[in-house]
């Protein structure tokens, strides 16, 4: 009950905060996807980068990884 | 008028289509997000991990320390994210040359540099009032504020000090030509200013000043006219900078 009662406490919190990380993490995933050229690593490398380390993944992804059009 | 405007929305463009936008959106809204929870877990947290049968009592969370949060999280992370997207503002026109075509074809290159600024302000504004927003929405929800002084000056006084880092980081890339350059001379700048800030008598006109005082206004332990010369002097700083930029700029080879 007590545990109920705290997880609805946050749920304000965590609601945005899991949206927003699925939105980077499915943004970077799809442009992983699309655009298989990258300044370092393979595609492997990028989706597990992408989709397990959070929120620094899909930015260093995005600043680093993503290679020139 | 109209190369200037043109010239904006083409760093918007670049921007939109390098991510730079969406990054900068969702990195400061979590940031956001993340300071009143911290601030009202980590008591919690405390707790769980505790050993068994130790006692120890943690004072309520506050107002303040959801705000000493922000102030953490934005004054470090918030303004490192900041630097690194905007290093290659200008370094990667000068690497790879993007900038030739329209130089030649009569765009001032004044206009370049006032464009880029004015784009990179913006988008550090749009950032800087979306996380601020999101951590006073979320602490007025759980806390009573009536506890804070001064919270939106102390604010304002962090998103100068990021003004003054943009205009840092691209003149460090028009010396240097390259993002490395652009960092490390941001890093350096940093460095002496901190310093610099142990010298008693010229600390308060120090930019770094508007970096690390925040809480101590939020608190009401400084009153903000404390901070009026660190103010100026660093628009000062943040105007002579733009001009050493311009002037460096006309002269680069490109």
């Amino acid at each position: 009950m007590n545990e109920i009662s705290q997880l609805k406490e946050y749920l304000p919190f965590l609601i945005p905060v899991v949206i927003l990380e699925l939105a980077l993490a499915i943004t970077a995933l799809v442009h992983v996807l699309k655009h298989p050229n990258y300044k370092f690593g393979n595609k492997i490398l990028w989706i597990i980068v992408v989709l397990f380390v959070q929120i620094i993944g899909p930015v260093v992804y995005f600043l680093f990884g993503r290679g020139d059009e | 008028m109209r190369p200037y405007i043109a010239f904006v929305k083409k760093e918007w463009l670049e921007a939109l289509r390098t991510y730079k936008v969406f990054i900068f959106a969702v990195v400061f809204a979590l940031l956001g997000i993340m300071n009143p929870i911290t601030a009202k877990v980590t008591p919690q947290l405390l707790e769980t991990f505790m050993p068994e049968g130790m006692q120890i009592t943690l004072p309520e969370p506050t107002a303040l320390d959801s705000w000493a949060q922000f102030y953490k999280n934005v004054g470090q992370m918030g303004l490192i994210v900041l630097v690194i997207l905007f290093s290659t503002l200008i370094s990667h026109e000068i690497t790879k040359g993007t900038l030739i075509n329209i130089l030649t074809k009569g765009l001032k290159r004044s206009t370049v540099i006032y464009g880029k600024l004015t784009l990179s302000i913006l988008l550090w504004t749009a950032s800087f009032v979306l996380c601020f927003g999101l951590t006073d929405i979320y602490t007025r929800y759980f806390w009573d504020v009536s506890i804070l002084h001064h919270a939106y000056f102390a604010g304002g006084c962090l998103w100068l000090f990021g003004v003054f880092l943009i205009s840092v980081t691209l003149l460090g890339g028009i010396l240097f030509s390259n993002s490395y350059g652009s960092l490390l001379t941001t890093l350096l700048v940093f460095i002496v200013l901190m310093i610099l800030g142990i010298f008693e008598p010229i600390a308060k006109f120090n930019p770094t000043w508007l970096a690390t005082q925040n809480l101590n206004l939020v608190q009401g332990n400084l009153s903000p006219d404390r901070l009026i010369p660190a103010i100026l002097s660093t628009i000062m700083v943040i105007v002579l900078l733009n001009v050493i930029s311009v002037i460096a700029f006309n002269r680069k080879a490109i």
